[in-house]
């Protein structure tokens, strides 16, 4: 497998359509508003886009031409650029995680997408073979699990997994009922609406509809609604579509996992690069009792934080996760019992709460007299999200394990290996001290930058426990 | 309480942090004297001048005589055998733990004041954070980038 090989030649048609698509928008910007001059002008603009289109056509060919990729002494071999020619090796043990995709114009031709990422920094993932057949995309990823096996293992079992989850239809229903994809649908729509402000005349048409506005006010808080609904079904639809099919397989050594419907898309990670488990529970899967589980990669760049928090279990029984998962991972002790914050950290979450909204919600009485009542009820959501955040903060030490659990909106529970925290620190602040309580904070590799567990005002003596946990050379002072 | 790491950094760092001080002094009440300027022209009411003049004394104040040193007394850092421990913060003291096989890489930086005074500040990156340990001498500095880096390279893991 080391004859340097070419991705399909559709590569060059897609490069060049993404291009394009970059480039439209200034394009038509420019065309619109130089054009008004006279005829003249307006030719010379278009043969200047149309100039800007053919150039963006044969660089797209050339880089196709040039992108070469081969398997050499266990490092994939990729070269590429038009006038300045680049280089890249890439050790194959080095490889954090395999994603595959397989976008409307790959299925077409029966193709992949195959990006490469390991622990490096960067914008995109550090390999990107645009376009390949599956059987090549097979190739690879069986010459990446046998490097990594040592290259004397058989390839043949290496492929072969055991299925760890399938979405069922009814999670998948929940998932997507309670995704926050509404809100992304809707700025999407204003988005839309705000760019096209230059060429529909709103205030045209919308002048003579103000009277007819102000009496029909039902007529749009109907409209309104309606408006809403429909995005929500949008976004409904897309979750589905998403996440339709999720799928995770355990081989000997990764983890695969595979969803989608119109854009399918295939992650592997090896799953001795996991470096922590995240439980996320949003308040309303929390009320059902469901919740989402990722594991968070080195691999992931800042273009694709999905290469870093990968979705292992997009929705689930909270209880189900420790006997799902826990036989897949033998490392993992996904405890659900955490020690609490003590009572006297209570107040402080709650000041902390009050600083800013006590002082607003007072001005809004003063001022607005009884409206402002209604900011009352801002003071109360507040203080009902501190409580919560008092409530569900909590630790769990383990022998090799750290768990940390925190909310802000939604609950997150890290779990840690030892040996894959960065860092951890802990924090104490004037008024802490005199209650005797501190923060901790510990930092696991997520992608190009960190992630990490935090604790919020724990119990002094419980932090400098897990300090000496994880200083090497503390708890040899302990013990000696 | 487990006891702090005992280094401390230069005694110099004083000197240094309260010549940058100044220079920020020195920015931040130009920046006031335009604003003030601006505050005449277009006749804002005289309280709000009031207020802007006396921050600038007190900041300058603080940034030159008060916090230089407590940021000293504050910072103590250890660099042993198998980890790094960190100390530092005036209101919010934070210590911190980096292990040595974590460690990615060590730098060492230099700006035009710290080299005037024949000082440097090391940074300790792991792969998700870097730490830095501001203001040592030069040697000191020299002699830790040696030291961590080549108890670093003991680590087999990778990430």
């Amino acid at each position: 497998m080391s004859k340097p090989k070419r991705l399909h030649p559709i590569v060059s048609v897609i490069t060049t359509g993404k291009r394009i698509r970059n480039l439209i928008i200034p394009m038509i910007a420019i065309n619109v508003s130089g054009g008004r001059d006279g005829k003249i002008a307006l030719l010379v603009t278009l043969a200047i886009s149309l100039v800007a289109i053919m150039i963006t056509l044969l660089t797209g060919i050339l880089s196709w031409l040039r992108y070469t990729y081969r398997f050499e002494q266990d490092e994939i071999r990729i070269e590429y650029g038009i006038f300045v020619r680049q280089k890249r090796y890439i050790p194959l043990e080095r490889i954090q995680t395999i994603n595959m995709t397989e976008g409307l114009i790959q299925q077409l031709f029966g193709l992949v997408k195959v990006e490469i990422e390991t622990a490096g920094s960067g914008e995109e993932a550090e390999a990107v073979l645009s376009a390949i057949t599956k059987d090549e995309a097979k190739l690879i990823q069986e010459c990446v699990s046998a490097s990594k096996n040592g290259g004397d293992h058989g390839i043949q079992g290496a492929q072969e997994g055991q299925k760890v989850f399938t979405i069922s239809p009814q999670e998948l229903l929940v998932l997507s009922l309670t995704s926050g994809g509404v809100g992304v649908v809707i700025s999407a729509v204003f988005a839309l609406f705000s760019q096209l402000d230059d060429f529909i005349p709103y205030k045209r048409i919308f002048g003579g509809l103000e009277e007819w506005a102000i009496h029909n006010i039902l007529m749009i808080a109907v409209i309104v609604f309606i408006g809403l609904f429909l995005a929500w079904i949008i976004s409904l639809i897309i979750a589905m579509l998403k996440y339709a099919n999720f799928t995770v397989t355990k081989t000997e050594r990764d983890f695969i996992i595979s969803h989608g419907l119109l854009e399918k898309k295939q992650i592997t990670i090896p799953i001795r690069r996991i470096q922590a488990i995240r439980i996320s529970e949003n308040v309303v899967r929390q009320m059902l009792g469901y919740g989402t589980v990722y594991v968070e990669s080195a691999g992931g760049s800042s273009e694709n934080e999905e290469g870093a928090n990968v979705m292992i279990l997009p929705i689930i029984r909270v209880k189900q996760i420790k006997a799902l998962l826990e036989p897949h991972l033998p490392d993992y002790v996904l405890t659900t019992t955490f020690t609490p914050l003590p009572k006297r950290a209570k107040w402080r979450y709650l000041m902390r709460s009050w600083y800013i909204t006590v002082p607003i919600v007072a001005a809004a009485i003063i001022f607005l007299k009884l409206w402002g009542l209604l900011s009352l009820i801002l003071w109360g959501l507040v203080t009902g999200n501190a409580l919560l955040k008092y409530r569900d903060a909590g630790w769990n030490l383990g022998q090799q394990q750290l768990c940390l659990r925190h909310r802000s909106l939604t609950r997150s529970t890290i779990y840690m290996k030892k040996n894959r925290i960065q860092s951890l620190s802990l924090q104490e602040s004037f008024f802490q001290k005199r209650r005797e309580l501190g923060t901790l904070a510990a930092s696991v590799k997520s992608g190009v930058g960190g992630a990490g567990g935090k604790v919020v005002d724990m119990e002094m003596g419980d932090i400098l426990y897990i300090y000496r946990w994880y200083s090497r050379e503390r708890q040899r002072e302990n013990s000696g | 309480m487990l006891a702090s790491p005992h280094k401390r950094i230069s005694n110099k760092a004083l000197t240094v942090w309260r010549i940058s001080g100044v220079i920020k002094a020195f920015i931040g009440w130009s920046v006031t004297a335009v604003a003030l300027f601006l505050l005449h022209i277009f006749d804002a009411p005289s309280w709000i001048s009031v207020i802007l003049i006396v921050l600038a004394v007190i900041f300058p104040c603080l940034h030159i005589l008060v916090f230089p040193v407590l940021r000293w007394r504050s910072w103590r850092y250890e660099v042993r055998e198998e980890e790094i421990e960190l100390e530092e913060g005036i209101f919010i003291k934070t210590r911190t733990l980096v292990p040595m096989v974590r460690v990615q890489h060590v730098d060492t930086r230099q700006g035009p004041i710290l080299r005037r005074y024949k000082l440097a500040s090391v940074v300790v990156h792991t792969a998700a954070t870097s730490h830095e340990i501001p203001a040592l001498e030069e040697t000191e500095a020299e002699e830790l980038r040696f030291f961590i880096s080549k108890l670093a390279r003991v680590a087999e893991e990778d990430v």
